[in-house]
């Protein structure tokens, strides 16, 4: 964060709290701060979730759009992934300040998503070569106050979670055309399968070790981060069918580094399987608060003024 | 054939190439750095060891076969071009930093009261420089982005090459006084601030005085 | 995606013919077959743990005259040349900073890739690469020596097979060097494909398009990680994955990487030492002229004395 000036004696005190595994606010290494989340918000989304992570706030919606699928995988729906740095968050990210960090998230959350491990886009097919689902998933990061690229996952597996897709009722084949009826009642319809979307865990490196979800001040310490996509659990998510499935080991879908500086190996292992456990609870965390809120919203119209509280 | 042509060069060094202990008898020196108690190499070159002979240490440096990517560093000695001259102050372009030729051109500006290092209050940089005068001039620390601070209060600091107004092309001004110069064609004379030391070679001699200026400075 | 109306695109909808031969329409198990033959062996004749940086590595400097350094690296069929430029003002920068900047830019030339023709703008896969490569050479660089000022390094991949970000960071990493911009170590770079159980060491383009591609098998490890090293510090610069694999697997490929590292350290040593001899050289045999020339004026000047002294 720009303006935060530490000194010397200030960064020790927090390396050294690091290495004991206790950090200024309490936490311990692998500790999230408290964050509030909040589905379906957007009424012309298809699926949509606020979340509130300390000072970042970020607003997902994902739109459902009708494509005809690449030459090259024709079973397979689209998933796009647009990140809008608004002038809101800083002024910073005034005319295309924002750009170079919006692509860079988007891009970690496009290959976080790349493998179908990750994200079946099976799921999108409506008629293989012909027609799938296209999903715009568009991320609006509201106030920046750190550690976006975990808040940006959680949010979207939550919106994704939340998004309905109509059911297909008929279909005309019209010559090579084809034309959909679909259903208008917007409960018509099926929801995604999310349970093994990855989340993004970013690791700052501070002395030898990493924390999750710096501080600011902890943000300051480091000169280079490590961010991990993990797949998640589908047990968390969908636990009528958790029986039939046995727990799933997450795995990396994608991992990149952040910063100027450069780590050694051992400690790059050591952050990865670190990421592994954090990822796990934060994982465990999302399902239950997704599934508290779809049983709360069940029957009860959500009457909601005014969404940013 | 490798070592044939090695022979008779030195040692060569690469980036990351770990010299020597750091400690009292060596000292890391250009195109070197420090770490953990060692000195590491940062150009690929040869290895240079020269005793200084006050503080009998050993000082490690690379020579690199091409001028090293570096900018001119708050103390250095530059050659500039003068480019602007107005009441306040003057802006010139950076060629050389020591005896080493840039391969761009860096912006340089030299205030009124940097000119020279007494009567400051009285100083006329029209007096002082022209455009397309050659100066020597001093670094320093930079405090704006792009622009190069520099000074030429001191007395070897100056005007060394200029032409006055109306003389033929490649005829440069000699040095009648501090203040003054004139065209040995015209016999024009013009007032500057001429720097003292103008040898038969400029650059050797130059470059070693004003190291060993600086080195005494610092101490 | 922004488009150049300079030039003329062709139309928005054209397709390669490739996806009319029999090749494309190869399910994943043929295209797997194809990568390695019965003794193990892949395509171009290499073993699986074999990079292409021990036969086929060829490096050189000095290519480009207008820059301070350039570099070209060929790992048999990717070819990629870099340049760097001295530094220069930051364009737009309005904030006093400590540590200079590196502004890198990989292009991919429209004729590089088998697949499809490169457009002429960047393009997202464009401008992750300089991201990721600009991470990578960031720590070796020396940024304290010119701050506020930018050093440019510029890549284009004339040919793509496979390991591009590899050869990238390895082409730069060397040019960097000729152009003797300070740098604390050397970096190198290295690249794995990962299709199940087989670990393919400097993938070519055939095993990366595979290796990305999702197996119909759940569970499958397979991706592609691709790490830059300073070999001395030991020090990692860039750590990049993408696809889907366990943590035993990331952790076991990471050691193989690492070693991938440090034999290519020795080929880039060479090419710089190489460069340095060539450079002195040169010096010693333009010092050599000049003394020559200098004892001929000598000896006329002596001539004309002596004519002039007998008149």
């Amino acid at each position: 964060m720009a303006g935060l000036l530490l000194s010397p004696t200030e960064k020790v005190f927090i390396l050294h709290g690091v290495q004991d595994d206790y950090r200024s606010d309490g936490r311990s290494n692998i500790d999230y701060r408290p964050m509030e989340l909040e589905t379906d918000v957007v009424s012309h989304a298809s699926g949509s979730a606020r979340l509130r992570l300390a000072n970042t706030d970020i607003l997902v919606g994902v739109k459902t759009e009708i494509d005809v699928p690449k030459p090259d995988k024709p079973d397979c729906g689209k998933l796009e992934f647009f990140v809008d740095c608004s002038a809101n968050a800083t002024p910073e990210f005034e005319g295309r300040g924002g750009e170079q960090l919006a692509n860079s998230i988007s891009n970690m959350m496009q290959k976080a998503y790349h493998s179908s491990q990750a994200f079946n886009l099976k799921q999108l097919c409506i008629f293989e070569g012909k027609q799938c689902w296209k999903l715009y998933i568009d991320i609006l990061i509201l106030e920046c106050g750190g550690n976006l690229c975990d808040a940006v996952s959680l949010a979207v597996k939550a919106a994704l979670f939340n998004t309905r897709i109509p059911f297909v009722k008929a279909a005309l084949m019209d010559g090579g055309n084809i034309d959909l009826q679909l259903s208008d009642d917007p409960y018509d319809s099926k929801l995604l399968d999310v349970g093994s979307a990855p989340l993004l865990v970013t690791l700052c490196k501070i002395g030898d070790k990493c924390v999750v979800d710096p501080s600011a001040e902890e943000e300051n310490c480091s000169v280079i981060s490590l961010i991990v996509g993990l797949t998640g659990d589908r047990k968390y998510y969908y636990p009528k069918d958790a029986d039939k499935q046995q727990s799933v080991e997450s795995k990396c879908t994608t991992i990149g580094m952040n910063g100027p500086g450069s780590v050694a190996p051992k400690t790059l292992k050591d952050a990865i399987n670190q990421g592994i456990v954090a990822a796990k609870s934060l994982d465990e965390a999302l399902g239950q608060a997704l599934l508290k809120e779809r049983q709360q919203n069940i029957g009860i119209k959500k009457h909601s003024y005014g969404f940013l509280k | 054939m490798d070592k044939e042509n090695a022979k008779g060069i030195g040692k060569i060094c690469i980036p990351g190439m770990r010299l020597s202990l750091s400690n009292k008898e060596f000292i890391s020196g250009p195109g070197t750095y420090e770490l953990k108690g060692y000195i590491y190499a940062t150009l690929a070159g040869i290895l240079k060891m020269e005793a200084d002979e006050k503080t009998k240490a050993t000082m490690v440096s690379v020579e690199s076969p091409r001028t090293p990517s570096v900018l001119p560093k708050a103390g250095d000695i530059v050659t500039a071009k003068v480019t602007v001259v107005n009441s306040r102050m003057v802006q010139c372009m950076i060629l050389c930093v020591g005896s080493s030729i840039l391969a761009r051109p860096y912006k340089g500006i030299l205030k009124k009261e940097d000119i020279k290092s007494t009567d400051k209050d009285r100083i006329d940089p029209y007096k002082c420089f022209r455009p397309s005068d050659v100066i020597l001039a001093r670094v320093l620390p930079m405090t704006e982005i792009h622009w190069y601070h520099l000074s030429t209060a001191e007395n070897e600091l100056g005007v060394v090459i200029a032409v006055a107004e109306g003389s033929p092309q490649g005829v440069s001004m000699v040095p009648i006084s501090w203040s003054e110069m004139q065209c040995p064609k015209t016999l024009v004379k013009e007032p500057r601030k001429v720097a003292r030391v103008i040898p038969e070679n400029i650059n050797q001699t130059m470059f070693q005085e004003s190291k060993g200026d600086t080195e005494q400075n610092s101490k | 995606m922004p488009l150049d109306y300079r030039r003329f695109n062709g139309p928005d909808d054209s397709v390669s013919y490739k996806r009319f031969t029999d090749n494309y329409l190869k399910s994943y198990d043929e295209l797997y077959e194809e990568l390695i033959d019965k003794n193990s062996r892949r395509k171009d004749g290499r073993k699986l743990d074999e990079a292409r940086s021990m036969c086929m590595f060829f490096a050189r400097t000095d290519l480009i005259s207008q820059a301070k350094g350039s570099a070209y690296i060929e790992l048999k069929k990717t070819k990629v040349v870099c340049s760097v430029f001295d530094p220069r003002e930051i364009p737009h920068q309005n904030e006093f900073s400590q540590l200079g900047q590196l502004y890198c830019e990989v292009k991919f030339a429209p004729f590089s890739c088998v697949r499809q023709r490169r457009p002429h703008a960047p393009d997202a896969e464009e401008r992750a690469l300089s991201v990721a490569l600009r991470q990578a050479l960031e720590p070796a660089v020396c940024r304290h020596l010119f701050p506020n000022y930018q050093v440019d390094v510029f890549v284009y991949i004339l040919e793509h097979d496979g390991a591009c970000l590899a050869a990238a960071i390895n082409a730069a990493g060397l040019a960097l060097a000729n152009a003797s911009v300070p740098m604390y170590d050397i970096i190198t770079a290295c690249s794995l494909a990962i299709i199940g159980e087989k670990v393919f060491v400097d993938p070519t383009e055939a095993e990366e398009h595979l290796a990305i591609m999702s197996p119909d098998t759940e569970g499958t490890n397979h991706g592609i990680i691709t790490m830059s090293m300073m070999s001395e510090l030991k020090q990692v610069s860039d750590f990049m994955q993408i696809g889907s694999m366990d943590v035993q697997c990331v952790t076991k490929v990471m050691e193989i990487l690492e070693k991938e590292c440090e034999t290519i350290v020795p080929n880039i040593q060479k090419v710089l030492v190489l460069n340095v001899v060539q450079c002195f050289n040169q010096r010693k045999q333009l010092e050599a002229e000049a003394k020559e020339r200098e004892a001929a004026l000598n000896a006329k000047m002596e001539e004309w004395k002596k004519i002039l002294n007998a008149g």
